[in-house]
C-alpha cells in the first residue's frame, strides 16, 4: 500500500510542478504585455522623428529605441561575421580531420569555453581593449569592434558544435559515395557533406544570432552605453537593446521612460521568439528541401 | 477430445499508418494447449500477439477493429472493454519477446519486479515466489547461488529463461511467446521447448515460430498466417 | 595544383581550430596577467577569505563568494523539483498532446533573455517580497534565487528529458508487457537508469546559475557584507565584476575583479571536467 501512495504522490507532484512553471511563465509574459502594450507604437522606436527620415539616416532619433535597435543589429551582424568562418572551419576540422586525441583535447577546451560565464568573456574583451589602449593606440577603448569580437567568442562554441554534429551525422554510405567516385577529401566536404549539413549549421547560426541579440553582460563591459546615437564607426561606443533595458530598470526618471523599458522588453522578446521559431522552422523545412530536391 | 476455448478472436483487423497488417482474422484457441502461429515474415504474427495483450496501444498511428475475448478467472472478458484495466490484463496475459530483455537489475529483482508492480511488500512471500518461478522455468539450479548478480551477466539462453520466469511469477493464464528461441543455440532451444511442454497443463500457450521442426515438435495446433490473415 | 589547394584548405581549418581553442587559454592568461599586482600584494588565498573593505585596505572577495554560493544553491533548490516534476510530465505522466505542448513551451522558454527576467523581477517580485516579509527592500538573496531558479528550470528539464529518452527501448517494453502503469515505469525503470544523466544536468545547471550576471545584479541588492539570511542583500562574483568595472584602472579595487574572474573561470573548468568525467564513466559502465 505504501508504494501505491508514493506513486499517486508522484503524479500529483508532477502536475503541480507543471502548473507552477506555467504560472511563472504566464506571470512573466502577462505582466510585461499588460504593463507595456500601451507603449507599442512607432513612436516607441522612432520618437518624434518621422520613421522614413530616421531609416534613411537623415535625421537623428531622440527619445526612441531606434539607435538601440540599430546598435543591436549591427552588433549581431558583426559578431556573426567573425564567428561563422572560424566556427565552421573549426567544426570541419573536428569532424573530418582531427585524430582522436586532438579531438578530445579540443573538445575539452570548447566545452570549457561554452560553459564560461558571459561576464568573464566580457572581462576578457575589456582587458584586451585596455591592453590595446596602453600598448597600441590611445584611441582604442571599449567599442563596437571589441564587443563584436567578444560576442563572437561567446557564440563560437555553438557554431562549432552544431557544425561538427551535423557533419558527423551524415550517414556512412553517403560519406563514401563521392570518395569512391574519385573525389578528393575537400571536394567531398564542399560538394556532398556540407550541403547535407546545411540545416544543422543554419540552426546553429540562428541560435548564435539569438544569443548575441540577448546578451547584456558581455556588451556592458565592452562598449555599450546608455546614449550614443547610431553606431558611427567600429571604434565608437554604441547603444544596444538589452543594455537599454538594464539601464532603464535602475535609472528611469519618470513613468514615460519606464514605459519605454517595457516596450523595449517586448520588442526584444519578440525578436528572440522570432529567431527561435525561425531556427526551428529551418531545421524542419530546410532538411525537407534538401532531401526532396528533384 | 475437445478442450475448452480460452481465447476467441472475431473480425480482427489491424492497420499501422494506414497500411493494413491484419485483415478479418477469426480464430479460437483451446485451453491448456500449445498453438503455433506460423507463416512468412512480415505477415502480422507478432502484431497479432500484441492485440491479445494490448501492447500495441503504445504505438501512435495504429488502429484496430474487431473483438478479442479471453476467458480469465472463469469468465469470458472482452479485452478491450473500458472496464478492463490494461495493467491487470497484462498480469494475466504474459508475453516473452524474441530478444531477451532483462531489466538492468539483479536476477532476483528482475523476477520480483511484477510482484513489486502489484504492490507486494512481504519479503518472504516474494522470495518464495521468485524461487517457484525460477523452478518452473528450469533455471533455479543454475542461478540459486547468484541471485544478486546482474541479470545481464547470464548467457542468452539463461536470459530468455529468466524472462519466461519473470513472465510466470504472477501465474498468468495465457503465455504469449514471439519467436522466443530464434536468437539462441541448439541446447538452449531444447531446454526451452521442454520447459514449454511442461507448462502446458497450467497455461494456454501461443507461440510464434519460424522453425517448422520446432512447431511440429511441441505444438498441438498450428495456425498459419498468410496474406495478413489465417488460412488454416 | 589541386593538391596544393587541398593542403592550404586543410592548414586553414587547423589554424582556425587552434585559434579558437587558444581563446580558452588566453582568457585565463589575461586575467592572471591583469590581476597579478593585487594578488602579489595581498596573496591569492588571502583574497579568497578576506571581506571587502576598501577603506581598510582589504580587497577580499569572500563576501562575493558566499553571495554566489547562496544564490546559486538556493536557485537549485527551486529549480530541481520543478524540473523533475515537469520532466515526469513530459516523459510519461501527461497525455501525448499535453506532453508535446509542454516540451515546446519549455524549449521556447530557453530563449527568453536574462535581462527580461531581471526586469520583470524588479517590478513584479521585489515589491511583493518586500510586502510579504516586511523587512528590507525586497532586493535580497531570496528574490534573486527565485527568479534564477525559474530561469534555469527549462534547461534542466530538457536535460532530464534527454536522459530519459536515451534509455533502451527494451527495458520499457519489458516493463509494459509486465503490466507496469505509466508512473510505475517512470519510478522503477526510467529513473534508476537515468540517474547519472540527471546528475550531469544538475551540475550543468549549477554552472549556469553561478555564471549568471544580470539576475543577481538587478535583484540581489549588491551589498558587500556577507548575507546573514536569505532576506538580506548580497553580491555575487559576477555582479561585482559588472559594478567595479567603472573604477580607476590602476586601483586595487579594479584588480579585484580579475580575482573574481579567475575564481569563476576555475569553477567553470571544474564543472566542465566533472561533467565530462561523469559522462565518460557512465558510457564505460554500459
Amino acid at each position: 500500500m505504501k508504494t501505491r501512495i508514493f506513486e499517486k504522490f508522484t503524479v500529483v507532484f508532477a502536475w503541480l510542478a507543471g502548473l507552477v512553471l506555467l504560472a511563472g511563465v504566464c506571470l512573466l509574459l502577462g505582466y510585461l504585455f499588460f504593463k507595456g502594450h500601451a507603449s507599442l507604437n512607432l513612436s516607441l522606436i522612432f520618437g518624434d522623428t518621422p520613421p522614413l527620415r530616421a531609416l534613411l539616416l537623415k535625421q537623428r532619433v531622440f527619445e526612441g529605441l531606434f539607435p538601440a535597435v540599430a546598435g543591436t543589429f549591427v552588433l549581431v551582424v558583426l559578431s556573426i561575421a567573425w564567428a561563422i568562418p572560424f566556427g565552421i572551419a573549426t567544426g570541419i576540422y573536428l569532424a573530418e580531420y582531427a585524430g582522436p586525441r586532438v579531438k578530445r583535447a579540443l573538445d575539452a577546451l570548447f566545452d570549457v569555453l561554452s560553459g564560461m560565464p558571459s561576464i568573464v568573456i566580457g572581462l576578457f574583451g575589456f582587458s584586451f581593449a585596455v591592453f590595446l589602449h596602453k600598448h597600441y593606440s590611445d584611441r582604442i577603448g571599449p567599442c563596437l569592434l571589441i564587443s563584436s569580437i567578444a560576442l563572437s567568442f561567446l557564440v563560437l562554441p555553438y557554431i562549432i558544435r552544431t557544425t561538427q554534429a551535423a557533419l558527423e551525422g551524415v550517414p556512412l554510405n553517403i560519406r563514401l559515395t563521392a570518395l569512391a567516385l574519385g573525389a578528393t577529401r575537400l571536394q567531398n566536404i564542399f560538394l556532398v557533406l556540407i550541403p547535407r549539413s546545411v540545416s544543422g549549421i543554419m540552426s546553429g547560426i540562428i541560435l548564435a544570432i539569438g544569443r548575441c541579440a540577448e546578451d547584456t553582460a558581455v556588451i556592458m563591459l565592452t562598449g555599450a552605453v546608455a546614449s550614443a546615437g547610431l553606431p558611427r564607426s567600429l571604434f565608437s561606443q554604441y547603444e544596444a537593446l538589452p543594455f537599454f533595458i538594464y539601464y532603464i530598470s535602475s535609472q528611469y526618471a519618470d513613468s514615460e521612460e519606464l514605459m519605454q523599458g517595457y516596450g523595449a522588453s517586448i520588442v526584444l522578446l519578440f525578436l528572440c521568439a522570432l529567431l527561435f521559431v525561425t531556427a526551428y522552422g529551418i531545421r524542419k523545412g530546410l532538411s525537407h528541401f534538401v532531401f526532396y530536391r528533384p | 477430445m475437445t478442450e475448452a476455448i480460452k481465447i476467441k478472436v472475431a473480425d480482427l483487423s489491424f492497420s499501422y499508418r494506414d497500411r493494413p497488417i491484419l485483415k478479418n482474422v477469426n480464430v479460437d484457441f483451446a485451453e491448456n494447449s500449445i498453438t503455433a502461429l506460423t507463416g512468412p515474415s512480415g505477415v502480422g504474427k507478432s502484431t497479432f500477439l500484441m492485440t491479445l495483450n494490448r501492447l500495441w496501444e503504445n504505438l501512435p498511428d495504429a488502429d484496430m477493429t474487431g473483438t478479442v475475448e479471453i476467458r480469465l478467472q472463469g469468465r469470458f472478458r472482452n479485452v478491450y472493454a473500458p472496464s478492463m484495466s490494461v495493467t491487470e490484463l497484462r498480469k494475466m496475459v504474459a508475453m516473452v519477446f524474441q530478444a531477451p530483455n532483462p531489466l538492468p537489475m539483479s536476477i532476483r529483482k528482475n523476477i520480483a519486479f511484477p510482484l513489486k508492480l502489484a504492490g507486494e511488500g512481504n519479503r518472504e512471500f516474494m522470495a518464495h515466489k521468485v524461487e517457484h518461478a525460477l523452478r518452473m522455468a528450469n533455471l533455479w539450479d543454475e542461478v540459486k547461488d547468484r541471485l544478486n548478480d546482474d541479470a545481464r551477466t547470464l548467457s542468452g539462453g539463461q536470459q530468455q529463461r529468466l524472462c519466461i520466469a519473470r513472465a510466470l511469477v504472477l501465474e498468468p493464464e495465457v503465455l504469449l511467446l514471439d519467436e522466443p528461441t530464434s536468437s539462441l543455440d541448439q541446447t538452449s532451444i531444447a531446454v526451452i521447448e521442454e520447459l514449454l511442454l511442461g507448462l502446458k497443463d497450467r497455461l494456454t500457450i501461443l507461440l510464434v515460430s519460424h522453425y517448422l521442426e520446432q512447431v511440429s515438435r511441441i505444438s498441438d495446433t498450428i495456425v498459419r498466417f498468410d496474406d495478413n490473415t489465417i488460412i488454416s | 595544383m589541386k593538391k596544393y589547394g587541398e593542403l592550404v584548405a586543410e592548414r586553414s581549418f587547423l589554424l582556425s581550430a587552434l585559434a579558437s581553442s587558444s581563446i580558452t587559454v588566453a582568457i585565463l592568461a589575461f586575467m592572471v596577467f591583469m590581476g597579478l599586482p593585487l594578488m602579489k600584494q595581498a596573496g591569492f588565498y588571502q583574497l579568497l577569505v578576506k571581506p571587502w573593505a576598501p577603506y581598510q585596505g582589504t580587497f577580499g572577495i569572500y563576501p562575493m563568494i558566499v553571495g554566489t554560493g547562496c544564490i546559486s544553491l538556493l536557485s537549485l533548490v527551486v529549480a530541481f523539483p520543478l524540473s523533475l516534476g515537469c520532466s515526469f510530465l513530459i516523459a510519461t505522466i501527461a497525455p501525448k498532446p499535453v506532453s508535446k505542448g509542454l516540451r515546446r513551451l519549455i524549449e521556447l522558454m530557453t530563449g527568453i533573455p536574462t535581462v527580461i527576467y531581471g526586469f520583470v523581477g524588479i517590478f513584479l517580485l521585489v515589491p511583493y517580497i518586500r510586502e510579504l516579509f516586511r523587512s528590507g527592500s525586497g532586493l535580497c538573496v531570496l528574490t534573486a534565487a527565485l527568479v534564477l531558479g525559474i530561469m534555469i528550470t527549462p534547461t534542466m528539464t530538457l536535460f532530464f528529458c534527454d536522459s530519459f529518452d536515451r534509455i533502451p527501448r527494451s527495458y520499457l517494453t519489458a516493463a509494459e508487457a509486465l503490466g507496469a502503469s505509466r508512473t510505475q515505469k517512470l519510478l522503477y525503470v526510467i529513473l534508476p537508469c537515468a540517474k547519472m544523466g540527471m546528475l550531469n544536468g544538475v551540475i550543468l545547471a549549477l554552472g549556469r546559475a553561478v555564471g549568471d550576471t544580470l539576475v543577481a545584479l538587478m535583484l540581489a541588492g549588491n551589498s558587500v557584507r556577507v548575507p546573514g539570511s536569505v532576506l538580506e542583500p548580497a553580491r555575487t562574483l559576477t555582479a561585482h565584476i559588472a559594478l567595479v568595472i567603472a573604477a580607476d584602472y590602476e586601483s586595487p579595487e579594479f584588480r579585484s575583479i580579475f580575482a573574481c574572474g579567475i575564481v569563476l573561470y576555475l569553477f567553470t573548468m571544474m564543472v566542465t571536467f566533472l561533467v565530462r568525467y561523469l559522462s565518460f564513466a557512465e558510457g564505460r559502465r554500459d
